[in-house]
């Protein structure tokens, strides 16, 4: 209970679909059982189609996004050129492993989709940088069991974005419910080559 | 599978070649510490129909990383005749603690027969269930270490019945409930898929007008086929579950066994 | 007494010039010439490798260096500094770039950081600036998707292209980190860095331009390449020619024979490779 990791709570999940790919998070914020906002999604961008998921104790989930930032604006001002997802993925993963001994309490997820091959790609981290490469889906945060269960149960091969976009969010929705220290509406991306989807979902307000 | 577990306060060996007891550092002697608990792992669920219920479990049981064996049943039926208990339309699963579940079901079966030698008709699962409740009740401060799961035929409505319950008694009857190392992981698929949790009626209505779908009960193929998915879905990610899947679909009929193999690894 | 504290070397003449580079630069322009011819499908590096004796051993001196596998690098000038910036370039292409992205800078990221290492010998104290001017030769992948390169080679690149016309409008540019291809760099003391679609440097630098421009057509394959490489040498040379007294280096189609192993999917070859004295050989025969 006093881990870092579920201090806040907050569940982020990632999906691969047919030349695209999902990633959603849910909203809380909040300090053990006591929820203090609503309104605090853990997903962001750093290019048309990188996103980064971000789960963990909430200070860090701040200032590891802020990090990013930063470095992804130096690396698009040195290189003039967005960042790829799967280097952005490298970047995260030894900007993690530069903390190996004090790390961020954060359980990373990437998602988007090659700007060359148009490949979807996704890919979650341990706090320490190891990479998990996935097929499939990729889950973080205090719902990560729940997660693991519904993506297992709904989840096939080559959906199409209308389809991927569903089952993502019944997947999400479904998992934070059994979960006391998630939920609180959900932000769902779906990301195709040239086409980025932000959908805002209410969900339960308990 | 009781263990005793040594809790070495020293970092000397907890044997000694010579006279004195062990001592620790600070110079106390080593504590030793009996823990009568072991987790065997496994998972179990149950789904309620309009005439039948389901209770399913895996086979699998384990004590720590290690697997004790690929085929040790979770489901049992209670009262009926004879130690086939033929005739029998309740079943109890059990997980947790195995030896915990298999006394709990020795008395809960007992309890049952006594029951038709005592009433001269068998129990009502009703009655049964809140029997059960007792029964862990009664260990209130030296639970039985399980979560169990009772189903049957409700003699009222020829609904399938179902009864979920924590390991000091606390129970609720419900139309589907999962129990035990991969509970997390099935219960919010079953709550999407036998309760229609967060699904709503297509027709496109938006925000406060939008309508939850009503579930309506199951029948035997589609929740034969939840249940797999279920454990499949729960041997991908969770050590502990896997080997087989046992099903029991409970009729008025009476008790009809179904076994699927699962994954080894 | 300002000077007791002035620890730099390069400090500013009245006039406005740094004559320590100016200086440097005059070391660069004594030393044996360089050239770099950049191909549609690949790059040729080249140079003369001379020797004041003929008890040297020529197989174990070497002037032009893989920094990545798909980046090269040649000079003219000191021949000690040159192996100092080798150094430097391949310890940054890691630390900088490679231990961070898992993958290898692109050129001009390379030839950025290289020029830097040189700048900054001009503005610090206790030290001189490099006697080299360096020429650097990469291939990168490219971000941009495959149809934009997928014109005939040789092709004059027109400013609208119809097949991806809501893209940014392509530009007259080959290579780069954009798009992908070769890409040619020359890098001076001074830290200054010039793209180029064919040079060279040191001591007959300018008589090998000229011949390079009138060599010089779009759209050159590598093997073309070699071709005017050596002819351009042998205008400048002094001594024999042959595969001892001529270093090439070229990047080309990946090298995967000498990826030192086989059957590992999506492996890639160095692109960038030393050609050997027999292939040299080879290629002065047919000149």
């Amino acid at each position: 209970m006093s881990s870092p990791f579920s201090i806040n709570g907050g569940a982020c999940v990632a999906m691969r679909g047919k030349n695209c790919v999902a990633i959603a998070c849910d909203l809380r914020l909040g300090l053990q059982s006591l929820t203090v906002s609503n309104n605090f999604p853990k997903i962001f961008q750093y290019s048309p189609t990188a996103f980064l998921g971000l789960t963990g104790l909430a200070t860090d989930v701040s200032t590891v996004s802020e990090l990013f930032r930063y470095k992804v604006n130096m690396y698009r001002l040195r290189e003039e050129r967005d960042i790829a997802p799967k280097t952005f993925a490298q970047l995260v993963s030894s900007s993690l492993y530069e903390r190996r001994f004090g790390p961020w309490f954060v359980s990373p997820v990437v998602a988007g989709i090659d700007g060359k091959s148009g490949a979807p790609f996704i890919c979650g981290f341990d706090s320490i940088g190891c990479i998990d490469y996935a097929a499939d889906f990729i889950v973080s945060g205090t719902a990560s069991d729940q997660l693991f269960g519904t993506c297992e149960g709904l989840w096939e091969p080559d959906l199409e974005p209308d389809d991927l976009f569903e089952t993502i969010s019944q997947a999400l929705l479904n998992a934070v419910d059994r979960d006391a220290l998630s939920g609180w509406g959900a932000h769902v991306y779906i990301i195709e080559k040239d086409k980025v989807t932000k959908r805002l979902l209410k969900g339960r307000q308990d | 599978m009781a263990a005793l577990s040594h809790h070495h306060l020293s970092s000397t060996a907890p044997f000694a070649f010579q006279q004195a007891p062990p001592q620790n550092h600070s110079g106390e002697p080593t504590q030793h510490a009996f823990y009568p608990y072991t987790d065997n792992g496994g998972s179990t669920l149950g789904i309620s129909g309009k005439t039948f219920t389901v209770i399913a479990g895996d086979t699998r049981s384990t004590s720590g990383y290690n697997i004790n064996t690929r085929y040790a049943p979770k489901l049992y039926p209670i009262g009926g005749q004879g130690p086939t208990h033929k005739g029998s339309k309740i079943v109890l699963s059990v997980v947790g603690f195995a030896a915990d579940g298999r006394a709990l079901q020795e008395r809960l079966d007992t309890v049952v027969k006594m029951y038709r030698y005592q009433h001269g008709c068998e129990i009502s699962v009703k009655a049964c269930a809140q029997r059960l409740s007792h029964i862990l009740y009664n260990k209130r401060f030296f639970p039985y270490y399980v979560q169990a799961i009772l189903g049957g035929i409700d003699e009222e409505t020829g609904e399938g019945a179902l009864y979920s319950y924590d390991p000091v008694g606390s129970y609720e009857r419900e139309y589907c409930r999962a129990a035990g190392a991969a509970a997390s992981l099935i219960m919010p698929f079953l709550d999407n898929q036998v309760n229609l949790k967060n699904q709503y009626e297509p027709a496109a209505v938006s925000g406060f007008d939008k309508k939850q779908l009503v579930p309506q009960p199951l029948e035997r193929p589609q929740v034969e086929e939840l249940v797999r998915d279920a454990f499949t879905s729960a041997v991908e990610r969770h050590i502990e579950v896997g080997d087989g899947l046992q099903m029991m679909f409970i009729t008025k009929e009476g008790i009809e066994e179904v076994y699927f193999p699962l994954k080894k690894d | 007494m300002a000077d007791r504290y002035s620890f730099s070397l390069t400090t500013f003449s009245p006039s406005g010039k740094l004559v320590q580079i100016e200086y440097a630069l005059n070391a660069v322009n004594q030393g044996v010439t360089s050239l770099g011819i950049k191909a549609a499908n690949g790059i040729v590096l080249a140079t003369e490798k001379k020797s004041s004796t003929p008890l040297i051993d020529p197989a174990s001196s070497s002037k032009i260096s893989l920094i990545t596998p798909n980046i090269g690098m040649v000079y003219s000038g000191m021949g000690p500094d040159y192996r100092v910036l080798v150094d430097k370039a391949r310890k940054v292409s890691h630390t900088g770039y490679k231990r961070i992205y898992n993958e290898y800078p692109p050129t001009r990221i390379l030839v950025q950081d290289v020029a830097r290492v040189m700048q900054e010998a001009t503005q610090s104290g206790g030290v001189r600036p490099y006697g080299v001017s360096l020429l650097i030769a990469g291939y990168d992948e490219g971000i941009e998707p495959e149809q934009q390169n997928a014109k005939p080679a040789g092709a004059e690149e027109t400013a609208v292209d119809d097949s991806a016309e809501d893209r940014k409008k392509t530009t007259g540019k080959t290579g780069g980190i954009l798009k992908g291809g070769p890409s040619l760099y020359q890098v001076d003391p001074s830290g200054s860095y010039f793209p180029w679609k064919a040079t060279a440097i040191g001591k007959s630098a300018t008589s090998a331009k000229t011949f390079l421009e009138k060599r010089y057509t779009e759209g050159l394959e590598l093997e073309d390449a070699v071709h005017i490489a050596l002819l351009t040498l042998k205008e400048t040379i002094e001594g024999e020619m042959n595969g001892e007294t001529v270093e090439i280096g070229i990047v080309g189609p990946p090298a995967n024979h000498l990826l030192g192993y086989e059957g590992v999917e999506g492996a890639q070859g160095p692109r960038f490779r030393k050609l050997s004295p027999q292939e040299i050989e080879d290629y002065l025969t047919n000149l």
